[in-house]
């Protein structure tokens, strides 16, 4: 009960400030007239948002979260790779890190032009994004491993296959979880960059849209929305992580 | 040469002359790590119903001699490291707990008993389980998790781990080290109780250990080793009466033993 109500205390900062930005928004708009095309005020974008935003985000939020689930499948398994193959590892890695810093926004009218301006183009774009974080943290934690706790299951003669999922896996699901967290706002980077670049569909192209119409409102209201398709993946994955790592207790985002 | 013919060697040539039965043996064992001799030509025996600490300076290579006789390591050509029956059981302990977060403390000690060749179904690994943890006294504690327990208590859970699968002889680097000097005297007395209980199959026991103290209160024997690269340069027998119980560090003989130790400690 008591750590309930202090949960509640502790959320009413951040809702208190909030509301104070929005309110000190609002009247410095008003009061200095502010031209819409420039600042809307916050009712102003709140009033621009109908129920196509809403079908826009869910365009966004599924390329977004299918990319995101792919990469990290993909991703996982090139790590158990490379964990078990110093050739492939020491051949395939400097590949992943050419592909890592190429800039996705350079990638993007490619792939539109490989795939079309349908679902397919972003959910690549938001998977080549989400890719590297994943196989990084994955090959850190699958080798992570105490080496004692190695020997311990050497002398207790443990298969390579008990030891992979009985030791690796679980001691490196600390790092898997970081490197979803870190790719939960990258994931709708990358559906919003291939959404820019050639998309009838999703918050990206709300965005460019409105930009060329100078409708700010509508503006504002997609890009709103993209942060909140972000936060709510990552506060997803901050509550799976609890569930699934209970012996450390992590710290708040 | 066929396994049979191996195992026959490594039996036949333990057999001992003498009247003691040993169990494991390490004869002229050398290990260099890269360029880095660790190991000059070791060679102990560890007998039937007999408690031995190593005792030596810090990275000596008193670990890998360990790590030697549960043939993690084998030792370069010329050594031998033999055991009393190809079965022989070993247990190890590890100066950190090592226990795996994600279990919890039943499940940690019924791990060791479903690796490998199952050799227990779960049922039996749990009954193994729990009465190794109710030997070394964490009965109420069975489905804790590490991170709720004292340092203390996950030794001690390590320690109920090592029992489970049975050992004849139980191997420990160090186990108390990284505990506080009282429960680090309480867990000396209750090693020497796990010994000399009929309810575990243990026989011998072989410790390192930085303590001369704690060597000369546990051990039957004590083998010194020299700074890197380490041999064996004595072994010297403590003649304290059996079982060692407290207060024994009140007694002249332990005194004397310490003493023994500590000159020869400086002349390393």
């Amino acid at each position: 009960m008591t750590a309930m109500t202090a949960r509640i205390k502790d959320s009413l900062y951040p809702v208190t400030f909030a509301l104070g930005f929005l309110l000190l928004w609002e009247l410095a708009v008003r009061l200095l007239s502010v031209p819409m095309y420039l600042l809307p005020a916050p009712t102003q974008v709140v009033s621009a948002i109908d129920g196509s935003l809403w079908s826009h985000t869910l365009v966004t939020l599924g390329e977004s979260l299918t990319g995101f689930i792919l990469a990290n499948i993909l991703g996982l398994a090139t790590a158990v790779i490379f964990v078990h193959s110093k050739p492939i590892e020491k051949g395939m890695f400097p590949l992943a890190i050419a592909l890592k810093t190429t800039p996705l926004v350079a990638l993007a009218p490619l792939l539109v032009v490989w795939m079309g301006t349908g679902y397919t183009s972003k959910v690549i774009a938001s998977m080549l994004i989400c890719f590297f974080p994943i196989l990084v943290n994955s090959v850190k934690g699958l080798k992570a491993i105490e080496y004692e706790a190695w020997e311990l299951f050497s002398t207790y003669k443990g298969t390579k296959s008990e030891i992979f999922w009985k030791l690796r896996l679980p001691t490196s699901l600390p790092y898997i979880f970081s490197a979803l967290k870190i790719s939960t706002s990258l994931a709708i980077v990358g559906a919003i960059v291939g959404e820019f670049v050639g998309a009838n569909k999703g918050l990206g192209y709300v965005v460019l849209v409105s930009s060329y119409h100078m409708d700010t409102p509508v503006m504002f209201s997609a890009i709103i929305a993209s942060a909140l398709c972000g936060l709510l993946l990552f506060w997803c994955i901050g509550l799976l992580e609890k569930k699934v790592i209970f012996w450390t207790r992590s710290e708040d985002l | 040469m066929t396994t049979a013919m191996k195992e026959q060697m490594d039996s036949a040539s333990v057999q001992n002359p003498g009247t003691r039965e040993t169990m494991l043996s390490l004869r002229n064992c050398s290990l260099s790590f890269g360029n880095v001799p660790v190991l000059d030509k070791v060679s102990l025996d560890v007998y039937r119903n007999e408690f031995i600490s190593i005792l030596g300076p810090s990275g000596c290579g008193k670990s890998t001699t360990l790590r030697l006789m549960l043939r993690l390591l084998s030792p370069e050509a010329g050594g031998e490291v033999a055991y009393s029956s190809p079965d022989l059981s070993l247990g190890m302990v590890f100066q950190k707990p090592v226990l795996m977060p994600w279990l919890s403390a039943l499940q940690n000690v019924m791990l060791p008993l479903e690796l490998g060749e199952k050799k227990f179904s779960k049922g039996e690994a749990r009954d193994k389980a729990e009465s190794a943890l109710r030997l070394v006294g964490l009965q109420d504690y069975l489905n804790h998790f590490p991170h709720q327990l004292s340092g203390g208590m996950q030794q001690r859970a390590a320690i109920a781990r090592a029992l489970a699968a049975d050992p004849t002889v139980l191997l420990m680097d160090e186990p108390f080290g990284a505990l506080d000097e009282l429960t680090r005297e309480k867990l000396n007395f209750e090693l020497l109780r796990l010994w000399e209980s009929p309810e575990t199959s243990l026989s011998s026991i072989v410790m390192v250990t930085h303590s001369i103290h704690e060597s000369a209160l546990l051990s039957d024997r004590v083998v010194m080793m020299s700074p890197r690269p380490a041999g064996v340069t004595d072994i010297i027998p403590v003649a304290l009466p059996s079982p060692r119980e407290a207060g024994m560090e009140e007694l002249p003989e332990f005194h004397r033993t310490v003493k023994e130790l500590r000159k020869r400690v400086k002349h390393l």
